[in-house]
């Protein structure tokens, strides 16, 4: 199976503070991926050129999604090719009510992949569909867009607008921050409802406990910038007994076989 | 601008002139303030960021009241109970009955008559409050014309539903500018909900210079909605005059969506214990509109509370002025202001000049005030975009929902949706 998502020596900074240091990575179709790592490893920023944000400066390498340069799209061209990022910290947009703005969101990518338009009929079937899938009240919908929801409710706000949206890249940027337990298990169980063949994800998460609900494919280490190492479910455990500060002492060989930078063999 | 003055000076009444009784020394006395003082410059501090440009370059000549050229009105924005069609300032016959205890009559009617409590609201209007007379031309200018205008009266406890002023100018063989009043009376308890709809069909380069006096006895309710969609040739100069007795509430949406040169002083004085002002507006321009917004509050008496909600979106060269101020006068104890003003610009070449000015010397006051100038938030248009919408289209969604935070402040659906829609229209875009 080809890769949907290649990452070539991507280094990337902000502000003339490069923060991605060469960092190799590839997915493929149906796969969950974990990125762990230590604050300031450059886990976000990596979900942030990925989605296109401005202010992030891509030095050297480069990425491939389904072929295509990803770095030349511009944001909403990248969603329109199915790549969704889930926000670790969603924006509050008083005024713009949600069912309004996802109907825009769907529309504009619709037309962009050169498919009709849905009428709001249409779009009310989709999305009490979705929100039967996720087990989400119908609450949200009346609301402008994160105004005044909690912490949890925001972070589910991000799993129903992925679902409506359907892409083939979803990227969880620190998707268990601020989440108590049980909206923790609410939002992976939305999550792996979502889970399919066509559908790869990059989970992005600095504690484990997220993987508890979320099994990965393959986890990496993010450290200084780079995959520091990489292996399967259990890698996220061993990460959860030791903590990062094995990484500053040269501790790969700890792991055995995972090697700086090697992308995902599965 | 000393020569349009001279211009329109020299088609006042002269001191013989004027007609007899009150109604002449109100006129005579317009006319000697405006000869003296003349239009304002901007050497008058409130109008230090309003040139009348405008009417220079347009050749503008005073117009004759009643000297109509057409009888076309925009369409309603929303059906009201009761439309009032006022061509070049001057209000139409009403062809309908009037419910009982309502009153609305052309002004020059209720003059002639001797309208009840008339005298003593023209009377009252307080002339030249400001420190240079010449601030206050524009008032001068319409009391020496005085004649052209509407005159609307809600007997106690009558709710009068809503009264739409559909004003517009028609074509002449040279620009033209128009002076009317409206004189609102609303008794123990009445209601009134009047819509004021600036849209005239053919756009032409006419002015208005309006005076509306607002007398509201105890527990009497005005809602006044004001939109205001006149072409880029097109100038509006109003002000108005509110004067609140106890528990009465005055409530203003002005949605200033068009117009070339647009100014409004908008004052309300709280006279008596417990009143209540909201002061609402919305301002979007481009182009090389400038539209300016000084809106006053008094608080005289007690307990009484007001806010002032007002965002503005200015793009192209536009330019709004808002200036807004509250004061709250000794002995008006307990007393509740607010203010409120945030902007956004979408171009470098656009200005906003906001200014708020709150004065207190009363005790317990809650006051606050606020003014912001600023860009659009990107956090919002980055997550807007990333869910697949065009930088435009991101954009426009956030100007729009600025703006709509004012309409949606509005009690009636209908209205509110309507005249979002209408501000979705001419959303000045970003550059």
């Amino acid at each position: 199976m080809s890769s949907m998502l290649q990452i070539k020596n991507l280094h990337a900074s902000i502000g003339g503070k490069e923060i991605l240091k060469g960092l190799n990575l590839e997915v493929k179709k149906g796969e969950i991926h974990a990125i762990m790592g230590p604050n300031g490893a450059g886990k976000s920023t990596l979900g942030n050129v990925l989605a296109g944000r401005e202010g992030y400066e891509v030095t050297q390498g480069e990425v491939l999604f389904n072929g295509r340069n990803l770095l030349e799209l511009e944001p909403e061209e990248r969603a329109c090719e199915g790549v969704f990022l889930a926000f670790q910290y969603p924006v509050e947009i008083p005024g713009v009510n949600n069912t309004y703005f996802l109907r825009a969101a769907l529309n504009a990518q619709r037309k962009y992949r050169g498919e009709a338009e849905l009428d709001s009929v249409g779009f009310l079937r989709l999305v009490r569909e979705k929100l039967e899938v996720l087990h989400i009240g119908d609450e949200l919908l009346h609301r402008a867009v994160n105004e005044g929801f909690s912490g949890g409710e925001k972070k589910r706000n991000e799993i129903f607008q992925m679902a409506v949206l359907g892409p083939v890249l979803a990227i969880l940027d620190e998707t268990d921050s601020g989440l108590d337990i049980d909206a923790l298990k609410t939002v992976a169980e939305g999550v792996n409802r979502l889970r399919s063949n066509d559908r790869a994800m990059i989970v992005i998460t600095h504690y484990q406990r997220l993987l508890d609900y979320i099994v990965p494919d393959t986890v990496h280490v993010l450290a200084d910038g780079k995959l520091a190492a990489t292996g399967g479910a259990d890698l996220a455990l061993k990460l959860e007994e030791q903590g990062y500060a094995w990484l500053e002492d040269g501790g790969i060989e700890i792991l055995g076989g995972a090697r700086t930078g090697q992308a995902a063999t599965p | 601008m000393k020569d349009l003055a001279a211009q329109f000076a020299s088609a006042l009444p002269q001191d013989q002139d004027g007609g007899s009784g009150w109604v002449g020394v109100l006129r005579r006395s317009g006319a000697q303030r405006f000869r003296l003082h003349g239009l304002p410059t901007r050497k008058d501090e409130a109008w230090k960021y309003t040139g009348l440009g405008l009417f220079g370059q347009t050749g503008t000549r005073l117009g004759i009241a009643g000297e109509s050229f057409g009888s076309d009105v925009a369409t309603p924005v929303v059906e009201p109970d009761l439309q009032v069609n006022v061509l070049d300032g001057c209000m139409r016959g009403l062809e309908v009955e009037l419910p009982s205890g309502v009153s609305v009559v052309p002004l020059q009617d209720a003059l002639d008559t001797g309208f009840s409590g008339l005298q003593t609201l023209l009377e009252s209007l307080p002339e030249s409050p400001r420190a240079k007379p010449s601030s206050d031309g524009f008032t001068a200018l319409n009391s020496a014309t005085l004649g052209a205008g509407v005159v609307i009266h809600v007997a106690a406890g009558t709710n009068a539903g809503r009264i739409l002023l559909n004003w517009s100018t028609t074509a002449g063989d040279h620009s033209r500018f128009f002076n009317s009043r409206v004189c609102l009376m609303l008794d123990h308890g009445a209601k009134l909900d009047l819509l004021e709809q600036f849209e005239s069909p053919h756009k032409l380069p006419n002015t208005c210079n309006i005076v509306v006096q607002a007398d509201l006895a105890k527990g009497a309710t005005l809602k006044h909605v004001r939109l205001q969609q006149e072409s880029e040739k097109a100038g509006l100069i109003t002000r108005t005059e509110v004067s609140q007795q106890a528990d009465s509430e005055y409530n203003y949406f002005g949605f200033d969506l068009g117009g070339g040169l647009v100014r409004h002083d908008l004052h309300t004085s709280l006279k008596g214990n417990g009143a209540k002002t909201h002061l609402n507006g919305a301002y979007l321009l481009d182009g090389k509109r400038l539209v300016d917004n000084h809106a006053r509050v008094d608080h005289i008496a007690p307990n009484g509370s007001s806010e002032q909600y007002f965002r503005g979106v200015a793009g192209g060269s536009g330019k709004a002025v808002f200036n807004t101020s509250v004061c709250v006068h000794p002995g008006a104890d307990e007393t509740e202001a607010l203010q409120s003003n945030a902007n956004i610009l979408l171009s470098a070449r656009a200005e906003i000049d906001t200014k708020p000015e709150l004065e207190i010397y009363a005790d317990e006051v809650i006051a606050s005030h606020g003014a912001t100038v600023g860009q659009l938030d990107e956090q919002a248009i980055f997550y807007l975009r990333s869910r697949g919408l065009s930088q435009e289209q991101a954009r426009q969604i956030l100007t729009t929902a600025f703006c709509r935070s004012v309409s949606d402040r509005l009690d009636d659906r209908e209205l509110a949706e309507a005249i979002s829609g209408r501000m979705m229209d001419v959303m000045p875009q970003a550059e």
